[in-house]
């Protein structure tokens, strides 16, 4: 599903190149649920942000789907993201002037999904992450857990095939980010969403099948679980 | 999606209520300004349009080419009126219409006048209501003025004078004191926008000096116009009128290279040469001025909005962030916020709509009641109003969009966004271009402002202090009493001294005239002849300083002259000029005497060269010097006994400095014009610098916090955050100074008096504008210093 090959990125300052990646080259199958794991500065985010196509790899390819999306138009990956791609995020990211009815629906109505269906998906997805009375409040109204059990809801609401998420229990208690990583291996197991997670917590990781190690941009070991 | 993108927008502007408030205050305000002020053009471009001819019709002018100068006027020569008809081609109808005051009385069957009424009555000539397709109420149009003596009314005459205008036709009215008019029809009223406020009509043939040969003689009273045959536009009769011109003016050798000229009708409104019968003309760079002025108005108000919403722009960094990752076009995110924009812009439209319609009164009586605007009036109104919310939508909202959507996702999601860090911000750059135009609407306001003290504390070169003029019948039977009013005057209590004359000392109602100064005749310029009796001088303190004062006479035996009169024929001693004689009216007449200068027209013209003689036939105005103590009670006197002697008028008068002080009508409006505008954007500017001193502060709370520990103390924090607003401030009064100055020195060029442009209204510009900014960001930036350090240090 995606392959990326001898991926490198740094920037430039004043003539001296400071590396964030160095040579990654990785393959991810459909189906996998990978936990990116290293130090701080080690290049997680970054790797994250190529994969997402935030930012574009300062050499090599990545072909996503088959298809080289290295450096691709914003109508192009628009359209990935609004059929392929969904994002969690460590400070979840809700959109405080909605409610978590409204911030689910919100993706839904980029990819011009019909009402009757919308409401359908919402209401499933509430139901299955048991929010439904909380439909109505708005993000800060909500505990860390729950507003990150929002940002899953509407990051699986355009039935996305692959998850990236950037250290999504990295704000939450123990107890809290062990039900969002349970949900994340139901995800994975039961409708087989490929999930590709940056984490710094041994534990976390376990629920993956897959970690890959990376230290100073290299990637270091690539376990599976 | 529309619908969400409103919602969202909605709650948006209500948690930033302050923000959206300040927005909406300035907005409103700005676009309220903009709203009256575009009524107020609307209203003058309305003038004589709907005529149904209306660009076929001209009106006859006459020009005049002296060697130093040039005259105009919009009156034409009598005979012309009848040869214009005949010689030029093209006409297909034309009618004279000549004004002239009279009184106009209604009597009972016993001849007793029920209604006595001093009217400006117009003679037309009867194509006049087919050139202009004026509506009748009752009669034929095509024979209602036909015969002699007989008068058509407006709906509001005829119901004045008969009760309702039906009732009116058929009846007589009188005018003067014997001429019987027959009423023969009513017509509809004419509009408040038109430059003809007709209501007493009287047929062409009852005017008396119809039949004068006089080419050279133009009374500013008798206008012309003429329909030209249809698809015919002025330059096709050109040649033409350049035939009659010739033929009538430069052969019949009348001065001054008099010619004729044709002007369309819906030019007269505008005309800067040409008066007019509504005296309402004003001229097109008034109108470009104030339209200048709306856009400054409504470029302020969008600044404000521009700045701050840049300023929030990183609040909202991190939503634009994650709707790019949910699959949010760029476009799309332009539209949100367009939206966003256009919500507020629509909510100010509402409120301008309240604020305009509460100041419509307050600028009627501006003007006096001269113009009548409404928020209904036409249906452009309404298309202005959609324009200006479009125009204001699009010019704030869409930079602070295209700017917004720009986010990289990755970096907003991470708030990493750093709006202008440092450098020559845009922002900087549209508070400086704000401030300038607040700095100088508040110079100009200031200069105008102290223009107009000076013209009400110079000395004018004579006091009229406690003179009443009062007009008197000047008839050759009411002309025989003035000997005995005037005795009967001085006998009344607090009557000090009285003295016949054409007018007050500073007047425009005086003509002037080419003359021949001891035999030379001059070409440089015309003498302006002021008559007056013998106690004229004394009167108005008029001082002599050469030769002597005439004697009582009814004619002119002897003239004296101003100080400016021998400066122009290049006298410099006065006693040289005595015995020297000036012809203008025919008869050489000696220089008797010679007194000192004074202002003979307002400050806005130089004083021009004078004489003063006698001659009884133009004395149309008593001067009536007053006791102090005992005006009011006088003031009841003279008009006693004025009404006993005269009858059959109607009594007339008005204190001199209370006329001198109406000449400058129109600086006074500009005045307080000039006061309202700078006001509403010097306010404007300081809630919108308030608002961005609110968010600098805010951005900065933790920066501040930091020093706090640090050990700055509150006044240092205030300073420095104070500082730049300061500086933009200064930099914009700097932007300011060379083209305030321009302007106001341009405008004082109006006056030929006028006080000198010093660094004071600059220097004060400047105070004030620096003052109002550290009160209004120290508001702000004092909280932001005594804030609780915990509280912001405590995230993170």
């Amino acid at each position: 599903m995606i392959e990326l090959k001898n991926i490198e990125k740094y920037y430039a300052n004043k003539g001296v190149k400071s590396y964030i990646l160095r040579h990654v080259t990785t393959t991810i199958k459909q189906g996998e649920f990978v936990s990116i794991m290293g130090p701080s500065g080690a290049g997680k985010s970054t790797l994250l942000n190529i994969l997402g196509m935030l930012e574009e790899p300062t050499y090599g390819t990545y072909e996503f789907m088959g298809e080289n999306v290295t450096s691709l138009n914003e109508r192009k990956r628009i359209e990935l993201y609004r059929n392929h791609i969904g994002f969690v995020f460590q400070a979840y990211h809700l959109i405080d002037e909605m409610t978590v009815y409204e911030n689910i629906e919100a993706p839904l109505l980029y990819k011009k999904v019909g009402s009757a269906e919308r409401a359908s998906r919402i209401a499933n997805l509430l139901d299955r992450f048991n929010i439904v009375a909380k439909k109505d409040l708005f993000p800060n109204q909500l505990s860390g857990g729950q507003q990150q059990l929002v940002g899953i809801a509407r990051a699986l609401a355009a039935q996305p095939s692959i998850i990236l998420a950037d250290e999504p229990t990295g704000n939450l208690q123990s107890a809290q980010a062990e039900e969002i990583m349970q949900l994340f291996q139901k995800l994975n197991k039961e409708d087989g969403i490929t999930i590709i997670q940056v984490t710094h917590s041994e534990k976390n990781a376990e629920y993956g099948n897959r970690i890959l190690h990376i230290a100073d941009g290299v990637v270091k070991g690539d376990v599976q679980v | 999606m529309f619908k969400l993108n409103l919602k969202i927008a909605w709650r948006n502007l209500w948690k930033n209520k302050g923000y959206t408030l300040i927005n909406i205050l300035g907005l409103s305000i700005g676009m309220a300004s903009c709203i009256l002020i575009f009524l107020f053009i609307r209203y003058q471009l309305s003038f004589d349009e709907g005529i149904k001819n209306e660009d076929r019709i001209y009106r006859f002018v006459t020009d005049w080419k002296y060697d130093a100068f040039d005259d105009y006027s919009n009156a034409v020569a009598i005979p012309a009126v009848k040869t214009a008809k005949n010689e030029i081609v093209g006409i297909e109808k034309a009618a004279a219409i000549f004004r002239n005051w009279n009184i106009v009385r209604v009597k009972d069957a016993t001849g007793k006048d029920v209604i006595k009424k001093d009217e400006t009555i117009y003679y037309v000539e009867p194509d006049f209501f087919e050139i202009f397709g004026m509506q009748w109420l009752y009669a034929k149009p095509t024979t209602a003025l036909n015969e002699p003596n007989t008068v058509a009314l407006s709906e509001t005459a005829a119901k004045h004078y008969f009760g309702n205008a039906q009732n009116a036709i058929g009846k007589n009215v009188t005018m003067g004191n014997k001429t019987l008019l027959k009423v023969s029809g009513v017509f509809k009223d004419m509009p408040k926008n038109s430059s003809f406020p007709l209501n007493i009509m009287v047929s062409y043939q009852t005017y008396p000096n119809k039949n004068d040969e006089c080419w050279d003689c133009v009374s500013s009273g008798n206008e012309f116009y003429i329909l030209l045959k249809d698809g015919l536009k002025a330059k096709d009769i050109e040649t033409s009128l350049a035939q009659f011109n010739k033929k009538n003016y430069a052969d019949r050798k009348v001065a001054g290279n008099q010619n004729n000229k044709l002007e369309a009708l819906r030019d007269i409104h505008f005309s800067e040469h040409y008066d007019n019968f509504s005296n309402l003309t004003i001229s097109k760079n008034q109108i470009y001025g104030l339209g200048i002025i709306a856009l400054f108005l409504i470029i302020t108000a969008c600044i404000n909005f521009v700045n701050l919403s840049t300023a929030q722009a990183i609040n909202r960094a991190k939503e634009v962030g994650v709707r790019k990752v949910m699959g949010s076009l760029r476009k799309q995110l332009i539209v949100q916020f367009l939206t966003e924009t256009f919500l507020v812009t629509l909510a100010a439209m509402l409120i301008a709509c309240v604020l305009a319609e509460l100041a419509i009164p307050q600028m009627e009586n501006l003007f006096k009641g001269n113009i009548a605007v409404g928020l209904f009036q036409h249906p452009i109104i309404f298309l202005f109003m959609l324009c200006l919310v479009l125009f204001v939508g699009l010019l704030a909202g869409f930079y602070p969009a295209i700017i917004m959507s720009g986010f990289t996702p990755a970096l907003a999601i991470k708030s990493k966004i750093m709006l202008n860090n440092g450098g020559l911000s845009l922002r900087k750059v549209l508070v400086v271009v704000q401030f300038s135009i607040a700095i100088i609407l508040i110079i100009s306001t200031i200069v105008v402002m102290r223009q107009m003290e000076y013209v009400q504390q110079k000395q004018l070169g004579f006091n009229a202090n406690e003179v009443i003029m009062v007009g008197v019948p000047n008839d050759s039977l009411n002309r025989l009493k003035h000997e005995n009013f005037k005795e009967r005057l001085l006998k009344i209590p607090g009557v000090k001294k009285v003295s016949y004359c054409q007018d007050a000392p500073l007047s425009p109602n005086i003509n002037s005239s080419d003359f021949t100064f001891n035999g030379i005749k001059n070409k440089d310029f015309e003498v302006r002849r002021m008559k007056a009796d013998e106690d004229y001088f004394s009167l108005f303190d008029l001082k002599l300083i050469a030769g002597k004062l005439f004697a009582k006479s009814d004619t002119a035996n002897g003239y004296v002259v101003n100080e400016t009169f021998l400066k122009k024929v290049h006298i410099t001693n006065p006693q040289e000029a005595i015995g020297k004689t000036i012809n203008s009216t025919g008869q050489n007449i000696p220089i008797i005497g010679v007194i000192k200068d004074f202002n003979d027209l307002s400050l806005k013209d130089n004083i021009s060269g004078l004489t003063i003689s006698a001659g009884k036939n133009s004395y149309w105005r008593a001067a009536i010097k007053l006791d102090a103590k005992q005006i009011f009670e006088a003031n009841k006197q003279v008009e006693k006994l004025w009404n006993s002697l005269f009858p059959e008028q109607i009594y007339y008068s008005n204190f001199v400095n209370e006329s001198i002080n109406s000449q400058y009508e129109t600086e006074k409006i500009m005045g307080i014009l000039f006061k309202v505008f700078a006001g509403v954007i010097v306010f404007i500017s300081f809630i919108g610098l308030f608002g961005l001193m609110s968010f600098v502060a805010t951005q900065r709370t933790k920066e501040v916090a930091i020093r706090k520990v640090l050990g700055a103390s509150t006044l240092e924090l205030v300073k420095m955050l104070n500082g730049s607003f300061l500086i933009m401030v200064f930099i914009a009064n700097l932007v300011a100074w060379p083209l305030a100055y321009l302007f106001v020195s341009k405008w004082l060029s109006g006056f030929a008096y006028r006080i000198e442009i010093s660094i004071w209204p600059f220097a004060m510009a400047m105070i004030i504008s620096m003052v109002i900014t550290l009160i209004t960001v120290s508001i702000r930036s004092y909280k932001a210093a005594v804030a609780n350090t915990i509280d912001a240090l405590k995230y993170e």
